[in-house]
């Protein structure tokens, strides 16, 4: 059997890993467009930071793929699939075929449409090359950088750049920082514990011009205003790199569209990672959850189908976990809630210390939270959510600090045996 | 494998193990010595008080969500089928508590995830772990799952409510 995996990060190299423990003898070989070994990429903030070393960043070393005979081939660009072959051929006219396919080709930035975004020092912040060219300038002395988006990327990309002592503004086109995980409240804390920590932020704006000559220079704003820059960093969201599928009849909306077994619409081809459309968890609604976590478990589940499993794929939600000079957030599922659509939000604020605890429901269920500063046991509210449990009779607790694991241990039916022993002792596990 | 479990019936939430866990990961080992470290040693057993009261700390899942979740691959299972986090890799983006089902993972102070590492020297050498070792009413207990199944079965039964 063939296994044939394109792309190198999260999914792909977790699939190649399932294969393997389910077949000894598979020829299974990983291609990457990239020229590094497969990384921790969520870390290249922390290596911008200077906190972790190139080194730290490589997920395993050669050793061990040699040991699980998996063949890894970098600066190998796949292009196109020939289904009726069942080949991939690649950016430099090599050919790969294939018994099984995974497509792991992941996502990149989208490029806003701004006159001098070509310009050189104006960058993404999406791969360990992105990271090293930022450096390069500020290592050459650029001590100015403007952010474009106030999403997770952006406030981790500023992190990395006021660690190494820059002069950081974060420009957002939204009212708030945030906006697609956290509600107003818990943006204005982070705001402005980010503020007290000497980063700029202008909300409600977007950059209308970039200014250099050869090099950037400065940023013209849409108030008219311009900001000098050595260094512009987009964060706008990311994109499926779908191009792979063109041409082939693949099913593709946002991502490519896969069953609850992550194949393809097409005999032997799946799909994982970021370039996977899958169902949510929470709504229910076909879409994409670019999250590292999901990427790892769906790789995971399709290369041990793509091995002759038959593992379903619960769907993923929408999480993230993230810590900014020291002010630690989590949020999850919905968090910001149409009024008049059923949502039941309890709310623990208390801005002054920087502590905020959103808990969202809907039908009795949880569907969302987030937790500032304070976040421990946000896990146990993920697992309610993740499991649909039905939280009516504790719903005067789930807000309060005392809360914790045993207080729902007779509502979740997780398969330990220490916690069957929890529910059974009351007779509750049934009771969901 | 090998874990730490709770009997409910003998619990009584005394918080013993919490003391000792933290002790033993302090930096002197000692009591006197662990109260006056900063950053104060932090315990990854925790008394819950709920339904029921019973000590809890990491279950070493056999498909654990953290170790999925982890993106900086500090948090590993081992062979022996401990979950333990690696202090020199982690970076402290609490991705781990966001999944942990049993909120056994905190968020160290030190900007490393902690959690129960099941004293793994100590019982390398064929010792049980600090917590057990140190349960004044035996609720802890250290044994095999299907073993600790068994003992508690017929406990179970009588206090299931009829």
């Amino acid at each position: 059997m063939k296994y044939l995996i394109v792309g190198n990060c999260a999914a792909g190299v977790n699939a190649a890993i399932e294969i393997r423990k389910r077949d000894d003898n598979g020829e299974i070989t990983i291609l990457s467009d990239e020229n590094f070994p497969a990384y921790w990429r969520c870390l290249i903030s922390y290596y911008l930071a200077g906190v972790k070393t190139k080194d730290d960043l490589v997920m395993y070393p050669e050793s061990f793929y040699k040991d699980m005979n998996i063949n890894v081939l970098l600066n190998k660009r796949a292009v196109k699939i020939d289904t009726g072959n069942k080949k991939v051929v690649c950016a430099d006219g090599t050919e790969f075929s294939y018994d099984r396919l995974l497509i792991a080709t992941g996502g990149r930035p989208k490029l806003p449409e701004i006159k001098g975004v070509e310009t050189n020092g104006v960058f993404c912040f999406r791969s360990i090359q992105d990271a090293r060219r930022i450096l390069e300038i500020v290592k050459s002395g650029g001590n100015k950088a403007v952010l474009l988006g106030g999403g997770l990327i952006g406030l981790k990309a500023t992190y990395g750049l006021k660690k190494r002592g820059l002069d950081v503004t974060l420009v957002v086109k939204s009212s708030q920082i945030l906006s697609q995980i956290v509600d107003k409240t818990a943006a204005g804390i982070v705001q402005s514990h980010l503020e007290k920590n000497g980063v700029k932020i202008k909300l409600g704006l977007d950059a209308s011009e970039i200014n250099g000559n050869g090099r950037v220079r400065s940023i013209k704003l849409e108030d008219g205003s311009e900001l000098p820059a050595d260094i512009i960093i987009i964060g706008k969201g990311v994109s499926s790199n779908l191009e792979i599928a063109q041409g082939t009849g693949l099913k593709t909306n946002l991502g490519i569209i896969v069953n609850s077994y992550l194949e393809t619409n097409l005999p032997g081809i799946y799909a994982a990672g970021d370039v996977a459309e899958t169902k949510d968890l929470l709504t229910g609604i076909s879409t994409i959850n670019a999250l590292w976590t999901a990427a790892v478990e769906q790789g995971k589940i399709a290369g041990a189908n793509m091995a002759g499993d038959g593992i379903e794929y619960e769907g993923s939600m929408a999480m993230n976990s993230a810590e900014f000079f020291d002010l630690p957030l989590i949020s999850f599922g919905i968090t910001r809630p149409k009024p008049g659509e059923g949502y039941e939000e309890i709310i623990k604020p208390g801005p002054e210390s920087e502590t905020y605890k959103k808990i969202v429901l809907k039908d009795n269920k949880l569907v969302g939270a987030i937790l500032v500063r304070k976040i421990e046991n946000a896990g146990i509210y993920l697992a309610l959510a993740r499991k649909k449990v039905d939280v009516s009779r504790i719903k005067d607790i789930l807000g309060e600090d005392s809360f914790n694991f045993s207080k729902v241990a007779h509502l979740l039916d997780i398969p330990e045996n220490y916690i069957r022993e929890i529910a059974t002792s009351h007779n509750l596990s049934a009771e969901k | 494998m090998k874990k730490v479990f709770c009997d409910l019936e003998k619990c009584l939430g005394c918080r013993t193990c919490e003391i000792v866990c933290a002790v033993v990961h302090s930096k002197t080992n000692q009591l006197y010595g662990a109260l006056t470290e900063e950053p104060r040693p932090q315990p990854r057993i925790k008394t819950q008080k709920g339904i029921k009261t019973f000590a809890l700390q990491c279950r070493h899942c056999e498909n654990p969500l953290c170790v999925e979740a982890c993106i900086s691959g500090a948090m590993q299972k081992d062979k022996s089928g401990i979950v333990s986090s690696d202090k020199n890799k982690c970076i402290g983006c609490w991705m781990c508590v966001m999944v942990c089902p049993y909120g056994a993972i905190k968020p160290g102070k030190e900007q490393i995830a902690v959690k129960c590492d099941l004293c793994f020297e100590v019982i390398k050498e064929g010792e049980e772990p600090a917590c057990v070792k140190s349960c004044p009413v035996k609720a802890l207990i250290y044994c095999e799952e299907e073993e600790f199944g068994k003992n508690t079965l017929e406990k179970t039964e009588i206090v299931r409510p009829k």
